[in-house]
Order: structure tokens, then sequence, then C-alpha cells
């Protein structure tokens, strides 16, 4: 039976191949989560955006990884310390036929705060003051404060008609009647958790995509995901869990699409003058806290292998890291070498600390956030118990996880972190940074990590418009924070996508988007 | 009879208040939904505005009353997640599973009954041991077990019937529903069959068990020795007699079913409410859980509320007892 699909397959492949127009009009993709909404104003949730982007376009977009280009402006610049001007895209036309204009713009930044929900969208104009439209094709921004970012915040402003008006919010546009962009698609239908129908918008500034129907399936369960695109309903899925990758290898229907994510999987040691929860010699709790120590947390970055986590614990899907973001990414610093496994030389420095025996301590992480998350916890444990340490590990629900880390209760814990704006200061500014609610840095920072140098350097960056002179300091705050052990990175974590062989081709995306405009049918690149 | 409903009613009442404040509770304490949710880069002056503006930075007496004099206004509140209506969102999810628990319990019941009843009559026969090795696997091994394999066999191996999804829906005596069209059939059966396995061995042991028993009673003896066909006797008498814990059990079942679909509908992406409910759980969007398990009480209230009048028909005696 399967040899006979199988035939079949190859048979209609090599007609249908003549043929390509043809059978390049419908796509049919599986994934792990879809949108909450159509409104693109509501939520910030990674797979909202990755579905909105096909109905509505972004003032600037992104590459595959995550570097700025132009998307409904062709380009910006600071006038000056406050103010941005961006240059506007030409001939666009909304869904409606309306051409798009400044106004358009003005008008979706200005309605984020009203209609936002708990994934609060204010965070992409919390630097904006206010809007004013120079002509249809020039929007001038000004800034609370130097904000060098700014730009990179506009990633994720979606852009919908002035006409749309205000009071209009998620029922108007999940029943369609409000869904209208500019993007490669129009909405069709869609249902929450259920299947998001597009069809192709064919007056796109991109020029027209390659599949005139797009729909877009919503399928939590990895192994009932990795059933539909065996079954053949649907041509793709996102999120391949390890076990099916390593099946799928060696099955020629199938091909696999691999790239690094964003997310890395970062150990949190609390520096804290009193840790949260007590860590323990000989069932004594002991007197300070030894995480404060740097050779603790130098011994303990020692003790991990991260070849070992990679090959073995991750059946190959992902990257040894060595900083908090991956390479490429604005403010990764070349100047670390990878990191070193040496336990050896990590016993001594525990006996150095005073601590030959090791110690007690607990240590937390979740287990349904990230694929990989409970594994590479448990393999931690067992790492730092070589070293000497007994480590109780426990992996938890997110939902219990995160409210618990919110309230600082974790002495030692692991979450993934993906430095989603492709660039430094989302990531040290929210992990790094000394709590300080005033200059809103800091929300992130559970281990109560503080070195003024760091902020130092950290702010100075963000004072500075010149691209390249605050790439070099952010680079230099990457060598601080990783010298101290603010955090210790384990791991990149890589994503999988798996298609019908034959059928169709892309480049995976470090933001792990499944984006349908950029899946090209093979054949007819 | 009426008295006997009457306190049963009040008793439903006490025991949907006794959960809304179990779950809001609990829900409290596993803690701020805001910060399951909220964005890595927000600034704490966002966090804090989102805090203020869903009240959660009431104390948890005043928020659970703001809950509950909006509930007497008829208002279950907005889901947090998609910003609409709570009881718009479970009920336009309950047709899917209605459909899948219909066809489970019509599998479970048309097959195990029959099944049982025929092993408990001639419990030595080949067929009987057959039947029943087959119910120790229904409910023995896992739900989601079984799931994969239908899914391994029927869809991705043969190819026969879809991995999941709920398929085309039509409309049948005017409501909507995916067993309208064969299309739909084609998709509701795996999952159903997989759902009713369970429910099946359950059936097909209590209906033995009955049987069995019921077949070496008295009244048995004298029917037979009066010379009454046994098929008579069976369906006449014994069914009768062995129906009521097959009827608690139906019941219960029912609603656990109703409730509790969650892994079927998982493995087979199915668009019910047990599916939306893990979601809200893993999102802790709160209001939709407090109003989804709410629901659940009162469906098992309903649930027992009908098994009992059952009972009453079929046994004078719960009747009597009942309403004293």
């Amino acid at each position: 039976m399967f040899r006979h699909t199988f035939n079949t397959g190859v048979a209609t492949a090599l007609l249908l191949s003549l043929a390509p127009a043809a059978y390049s009009q419908e796509l049919v993709i599986g994934l792990r989560a879809g949108p909450d909404s159509i409104d693109p104003h509501w939520s910030t949730l990674g797979s909202q955006a990755e579905a909105l982007r096909h109905i509505y376009d972004t003032l600037v977009d992104v590459d595959e990884t995550l570097q700025l280009k132009p998307g409904l402006a062709e380009s910006w610049e600071p006038i000056d310390d406050t103010t941005w001007d961006f240059k506007l895209r030409e001939g666009v036309t909304f869904h409606d036929g309306t051409p798009f204009t400044a106004e358009d713009v003005k008008f979706s930044i200005e309605r984020i705060p009203e209609v936002t929900g708990p994934m609060s969208m204010t965070l992409y104009t919390k630097y904006v003051d206010s809007v004013e439209v120079i002509d249809d094709y020039t929007l001038r921004v000004k800034t609370k404060g130097i904000a060098p970012a700014l730009p990179n915040d506009f990633t994720r402003l979606f852009v919908v008609p002035s006409e749309t008006g205000e009071g209009v919010g998620n029922e108007e546009f999940n029943a369609g009647d409000a869904a209208i962009g500019t993007g490669p698609y129009r909405f069709v239908s869609w249902e929450p958790k259920g299947d998001l129908v597009l069809e192709r918008y064919e007056d796109h500034w991109r020029g027209k995509t390659p599949w005139e129907r797009v729909v877009r399936k919503e399928i939590p369960d990895d192994a009932a995901r990795v059933a539909a695109l065996r079954s053949g309903q649907v041509d793709l899925i996102n999120y391949v869990p390890a076990t099916d990758y390593v099946s799928m290898k060696n099955n020629s229907e199938v091909e696999t699409f691999i790239s690094d994510s964003v997310y890395i999987l970062n150990v949190q040691p609390s520096v804290k003058d009193e840790e949260p929860q007590p860590i323990r010699v000989n069932g004594e709790e002991v007197e300070g806290n030894p995480l404060q120590d740097l050779r603790v947390r130098k011994a303990l970055d020692l003790a991990i292998n991260r070849d070992v986590l990679v090959n073995v614990v991750l059946e190959g899907l992902g990257t040894p890291a060595n900083q908090l973001m991956p390479e490429g990414f604005f403010g990764y610093t070349n100047e670390l070498g990878e990191r070193e496994y040496d336990i050896e030389q990590a016993r001594a420095l525990l006996a150095d600390a005073g601590y030959p025996d090791g110690f007690e301590v607990d240590f937390t992480c979740t287990n349904n956030r990230v694929p990989g998350d409970a594994v590479v916890c448990e393999a931690l444990a067992q790492m730092w118990s070589r070293l000497g340490l007994t480590v109780n590990a426990q992996a938890l629900n997110g939902t219990v996880f995160f409210p618990a880390a919110a309230k600082e209760e974790y002495t030692m814990a692991m979450s993934a972190w993906g430095t989603l704006t492709g660039e430094a200061a989302y990531t040290y500014g929210a992990m790094i940074h000394s709590k300080d609610p005033e200059k809103g840095f800091g929300n992130f920072n559970r281990t109560g990590y503080s070195n003024p140098e760091f902020d130092e350097v950290f702010v100075r960056g963000t004072q500075t418009l010149d691209p390249e002179e605050r790439r070099k300091i952010y680079e230099e705050a990457s060598l601080i924070a990783m010298e101290d052990r603010a955090l210790i990175p384990t791991v990149i974590l890589q994503s999988v996508w798996a298609a019908n062989a034959d059928k169709l081709t892309f480049t995976p995306r470090v933001d792990q988007e499944t984006r349908a405009y950029e899946i090209s049918p093979v054949g007819e690149q | 009879m009426l008295g006997f409903v009457i306190s049963r009613l009040l008793q439903a009442i006490v025991v949907v208040f006794a959960m809304s404040i179990i779950v809001f509770v609990g829900v409290y304490a596993i803690g701020n939904p805001i910060d399951v949710m909220i964005d890595p880069g927000a600034t704490a002056e966002i966090r804090e505005n989102l805090i203020r503006q869903y009240g959660l930075d009431q104390p948890l007496w005043r928020q659970y009353f703001t809950f509950l004099s909006n509930v007497v206004q008829g208002d279950l509140g907005q889901s947090m997640v998609y910003n609409t209506s709570v009881t718009g969102l479970v009920f336009s999810r309950l047709p899917a599973t209605l459909e899948l628990v219909f066809v489970a319990i019509t599998i479970a019941t048309v097959i195990g009954i029959p099944a049982g009843v025929y092993a408990g009559y001639r419990p030595n026969s080949f067929a009987a041991k057959t039947i029943m090795a087959l119910s120790i696997l229904g409910f023995s091994v896992p739900t989601f077990w079984i799931g994969m394999l239908l899914i391994m066999g029927f869809a991705v191996e043969l190819g026969w019937l879809p991995s999941g999804g709920r398929g085309d829906v039509g409309t049948l005596f005017g409501i909507s529903t995916s067993l309208a069209t064969a299309n739909g059939w084609s998709h509701v059966i795996l999952p159903a069959l997989n759902l009713s396995l369970f429910k099946m061995g359950l059936l097909i042991r209590l209906s033995r068990a009955g049987m069995v028993e019921a077949m070496q009673t008295d009244y048995v003896k004298f029917a037979r020795a009066q010379g009454l066909p046994d098929r008579q006797i069976v369906l006449r008498h014994v069914l009768r007699n062995i129906s009521i814990p097959i009827v608690t059990v139906f019941g219960l079942e029912l609603g656990s079913t109703l409730a509790f679909a969650v892994v079927t509908e998982s493995v087979f992406n199915w668009p019910g409410v047990g599916k939306l409910i893990i979601d809200s759980i893993l999102q802790l969007d709160r209001p939709v859980m407090v109003t989804y398990l709410i629901l659940v009480v009162i469906l098992f209230v309903i649930i027992n509320f009908t098994v009992d009048i059952v009972y009453a028909r079929l046994d004078p005696r719960v009747r009597l007892g009942g309403s004293r």
C-alpha cells in the first residue's frame, strides 16, 4: 500500500511538473499555533503576528535572520534625537481598493492603545510620543527620548485603513468585515483554534504569490500534526518533534527544513543576598548565597557539556550557545569563543569557593514551553551532579512556572528566551539591566543581577542613534554580561519543518514564522 | 416526586456555587494570568496597567464578587485571550463535542450491551471469552495510544479516512453538524470509535456481570420451569433487572465523555470544548476556565438528575425512598 501510494505520488509529481501552474494553486499548512484574533492590534503573540502578516503588511519588515528590510516604508532615518521620518511606498492599495497613505499608519499607531489585550501591543509604540503626517507618503514620528530601536519596534506595526474607524474590535475583524489590509492575501474565514482560510490578493506590491488559496490549519498536538502530514491532509507542518524528525530523515516521501531559532535555554542563577529557595550543605542551610560567587557560577557553566546536550539530549536539533543571542544578531560579539567543558576545573573552582563537597539546590524549569526544555533541564541536573551538587530538578507547566518566576520564587531556574527583535537591546534591557521600573528596564531580571558597569554601557547604547557605534556598544555589553555569567546560556534550539517531498521549497526563518508567500512550489522558482 | 425534584435543584445550586468558589481559589493560587500571557519585552508600566485593567490587583474576594454580580446579570465575562464572550465561545464549540460524544456513545451502546449480554448468557463459549478479552483491552490501553494506532492504520497507511479535523458541516434538522455530510462522517468515525472503546469495555463487563448473576436467580429458574423461552426471559425480565447499574454508569460516563473528551479531541484535532478548555488552562484564561467548569458541574447535575428519574421509573423503591 505504502509503495503504491509512493509510486502514484512520483507519477503525479512527474505529470504535474509539466504543468506546475495548474498544480500550485492551494497550499495547506498544519501549524502548532494560530492567531487569537484577526485584529492585528490585539496581541503581540508570535503566532498571531505570523498569521496576520498574510493579511496586513508591517511598516518595516525583517528577513529570515531578523535583519531589517523595507516593508510599507521604503526607507527611514532619524532627523534629530527625537524625530524619525519614514518614507512610504507609493502605489500600494488595500484589499478594498483604497490607496494606502500616511494617514493609515497614523491611524494604526493611535489605534493600538485603544484595542490591545493582555499581551499588549503598546510594547511596540512605547517610544512614540506623537505622529505627524507630512504628506501622503511621509510620516514623522516624535519619540519619548532617544529611540534608536524604533524601526525594530515597527516590524510589528500592522497597518489597517484609517476608514476602519473607532470602536471596531475583535468581533468585526473575526467576522471579516474589518479584516482589510494591504497584505499578499485576503481574509476568507477563521474560527478560534480552527482554520484560517486566505486567498491571493492579485494587486499586492511585492507581486503575485504562487498560491491562489492558503489554508492554515491549527493542529497543536505534535503527533496529530505529523499524522496530518503523513496522511496527506496538509502539505507542510512546523514544529516537528525531535523523535519524528529522526524517522523522517530516512523517509524519501518527506522533506525536512531546519533552522536555528531565536530561542536559547538560559540558566538563571539568583544572585540575591538571600536566595528564594534555600541552598543546603549536608542538610544545613548555608550562610549567604553561594551563587553570588562568580567562581560558583563559572563552575556551573564549565560543568555543562553542550555537545552532549545537542547531540544526545536534543537528537541533534540544537547548537551550543555562548551568549544570549544567535550569531549574526545585532550585538552578538565574536570575541567570545566556544564554551569549554572542563569538569576538573569546575570542581577546583567550586572547592576554591568553599564548597568542595558541593551543595544541594533546587532547579526549576518549564516542560511545555519549547521543544526539549524538560529533557535539557534533567540533563543539566545530571551534569551538575557529576560536579558534586545535589540538584532537585523540577520541570513545571508554564502556567505554573511563569507566575512563580515573576514573583522570583526560584533560586535556580531555566527558561527559553528569544531575541525576537533580532537586536540586543530587547534582551539586555529586559533580563540583564538592573531592575528599574522608572526607566522600564530589568522587568525580566529575576536573578537580582546588578552591575553598574553593564548598566552604563547598555544605557549608552540606547542613547546612540548611529547603528555601527551602537552595535559596538552592545557587543561590549555582551562581553560583560557573559564574563559575569549573569545568565548561563546552554543551547540554541532549532526548529524543523516537514513537507511532502517534491511539492514546495522555502528558506526557514530564525523567528520560526511560516510565511506562505515565501514558500515556492518546486519547479517554479 | 415534586419534593424530590425541588430538593435536587437546591442541591444543584449549592454544588454550582461551591464549585465556582473552588475554581476561583484554585486559579487564584496558580497566579496572575498576565504573567503567563505578557510579552517578554513589556515594560513594568505596561504590566501594571494590564493588571489594573483586568482587575487582577483586587483582593480575591472582590474579584469573586465582581464575577458573581456579573453572572447574576447574565454576563459570564469575556475571554482574555479572544476578547469574545465566554458563553459564545463555549457554545460555538459545543456542537462538535456533542456530535462526537453522541456517535461514540451510540457505538458503545449498540455493540457493548448486546455483546455483554451474550457473554453473560453463554459465559463459557469461545465467543464470550473473546469478547471479554477485547473488553479488557478497551479500558486498559490508554486512549491516546489507541488513537494514534487508529490514525496510523486507517489514515496514514491505508489512507481511507482523514487523520483529524472536523470536515464539512451540513445542516440536519436545523442543527449544523458534520453528521449531515459524508465528508463529516468520514472525519467523525475514527475519533468516535476511539472515544467509545473505554465505554464499550465498561458496558460489556457490566452487562455480563449482571447477566451472569441474574441467570442464577430464582425468578429466572421459575420462569424457565414455567416453560418460558429464554429469549423472552432475557428480553422481558432479566434486562430490566440488570439495567439499573448500567443506567448509572451510562449516565456518569456520558457526562465524563462530554466534559473530558480532551484526549481524543487533541489526538484527532477535533475542535470541541475539550480542546478549548485545555488551551484556556494553559493560558490561564480565567473567565473561560470558570465558566466551563461551572457548565460541567451543571451538566453532571442534570445527568444525575435524569438518571435518578430513570431509576425511579425502573424501580419504584427508589422513588419511595427519595420522596420521603
